[in-house]
């Protein structure tokens, strides 16, 4: 009675169809994938902040190397100014063998113009080096850095020099008990950079922080290098745990 | 295409398993649509020849026009379990159709059996398209995070966290999420619309055998 076929009969087909359209599908993208451009990353480009080109007037434009390599001068162009020429004096009814001596003249009043040029230029430079030796000499031995060579009064390099390592040295020894404390030391380095005394002229009750500042002035000590023009250095630092300062008269 | 052949063994089984559960998804939708679309047209002819015929034997004679239609199986077992009645109550010497109707609800469990078998086989297979739409982009997600374990450790191999060494180890990864998207979409659209469908047959299949029990126990009352 009940005639029905068997009920999955049609599942083998569809499974086939179903493989079919997927092959179908899968083969569509390949053939989509092998016909667009394959997705480039592009390079990365690292801008070096700190050498960033400058303008090179000369090249008229920034330059790619920067400052290292600068780019060349551009060809000197072929018009370029004509010296002035003298007032042509000769009659215009002079014949053709005459011709040579104007061209004297000319190559004459060239030199003689080369000459002054010469001469101005090189009184400039004289000038300018003048100025240069005149600056030196008011303003101390002459060596960059080292003003008056003595190394010892208030706001010379090497007082700097020596206040900015004991800063260094105080930021990893710090420590104090009290409020607002403050100490006064006296230092005396000797020709070769060594610390001879210390003098605390002025002192808190923090004894932690008299201990901090005594370890900062020994950690300090190690690096120093000697003063400059072999004399001994005197020098008084004001601690306080917000920094070093002079003590200045 | 590149994605594909660079990425790594694990994601490549994911890959594979994901495409068997496509290709099956697809294969019974396309079974259930062939299936439901010849027993929803099967069902109206048959329905429309059933309603023109006036004997029961005139339309078993031809059932086999209108085998891909549900309504036939209940008809061909209703009509069956109506005659095996008859052929008892014909052997016998009392009336039991017309004293405790016990025929009638012969008829009426043979027809409800009848349904919750075709109902069985309405519903073969939808079960896979549930799993298949449930359970694919959580495959996929397995492999996309596989592949992206797998992507940083070469980043932390080679030291570089740039673009151009992250970006296609996360390629590779998402691909699996995206296979995974693509067989389980279809998969549950198809499975609502084949629940939809098989839900409307039930409704039909209900009012065939209240229909056919309405005419049985007319018949049987006015003998």
């Amino acid at each position: 009675m009940n005639a029905r076929p068997s009920a999955d009969s049609g599942m083998g087909i569809c499974c086939a169809v179903s493989t079919i359209i997927h092959l179908t599908v899968f083969s569509l993208l390949f053939w989509y994938g092998s016909h667009i451009q394959p997705m480039t990353v592009a390079e990365t480009y690292y801008v070096d902040v700190v050498n960033l080109p400058v303008a090179a007037p000369r090249a008229g434009s920034p330059t790619q190397q920067g400052n290292d390599s600068e780019a060349p001068q551009p060809k000197p162009t072929e018009n370029q100014m004509n010296l002035p020429q003298p007032p042509d004096k000769t009659p215009k009814n002079v014949s053709a063998p005459n011709a040579a001596s104007p061209r004297k003249e000319d190559t004459s009043f060239a030199d003689k113009l080369s000459k002054i040029q010469g001469k101005a230029e090189s009184r400039a430079q004289e000038a300018t080096l003048e100025r240069l030796r005149n600056k030196l000499a008011s303003t101390g031995s002459g060596r960059a850095g080292m003003p008056s060579a003595t190394g010892n009064e208030a706001g010379s390099d090497y007082t700097a020099y020596i206040q900015s390592r004991l800063k260094d040295a105080f930021r990893e020894t710090i420590s104090y008990s009290s409020r607002n404390p403050e100490i006064v030391v006296r230092i005396f380095i000797d020709t070769e950079g060594k610390v001879t005394r210390r003098k605390i002229e002025r002192s808190g009750s923090d004894r932690a922080f008299e201990i901090s500042v005594i370890r900062a002035i020994d950690l300090a000590s190690e690096k120093f290098t000697p003063p400059p023009n072999h004399k001994t250095f005197e020098g008084v630092f004001v601690f306080k745990p917000q920094g070093i300062s002079q003590n200045r008269p | 295409m590149a994605l594909l052949t660079s990425a790594g063994i694990v994601v490549k089984l994911v890959l594979m398993l994901l495409l068997f559960f496509s290709v099956v998804s697809w294969a019974i939708i396309l079974f259930k649509l062939f299936q439901v679309h010849r027993a929803n047209s099967a069902s109206v002819r048959f329905m429309d020849f059933f309603w023109k015929s006036k004997r029961f034997d005139a339309i078993a004679s031809q059932i086999d026009r209108f085998t891909s239609s549900p309504l036939t199986v209940l008809f061909n077992e209703g009509y069956g379990e109506l005659k095996k009645v008859v052929d008892s109550d014909g052997k016998s010497e009392g009336s039991a159709l017309s004293t405790d109707l016990g025929g009638i609800e012969n008829v009426s469990r043979a027809l409800r059996r009848a349904t919750n078998s075709e109902i069985t086989r309405l519903e073969k297979y939808l079960t896979f398209l549930a799993t298949t739409g449930s359970t694919s982009p959580f495959i996929g997600l397995f492999g996309t995070v596989w592949g992206i374990m797998t992507a940083f450790e070469g980043i932390g191999k080679t030291g570089s966290a740039s673009l151009a060494v992250v970006a296609p180890g996360i390629a590779e990864a998402l691909i699996a999420t995206a296979i995974g998207l693509v067989a389980a979409i279809p998969a549950v659209m198809a499975y609502n619309h084949f629940q939809h469908k098989i839900r409307v047959l039930v409704k039909e299949m209900d009012s065939f055998s209240t229909e056919f029990l309405n005419i049985v126990q007319r018949n049987i009352s006015g003998k």
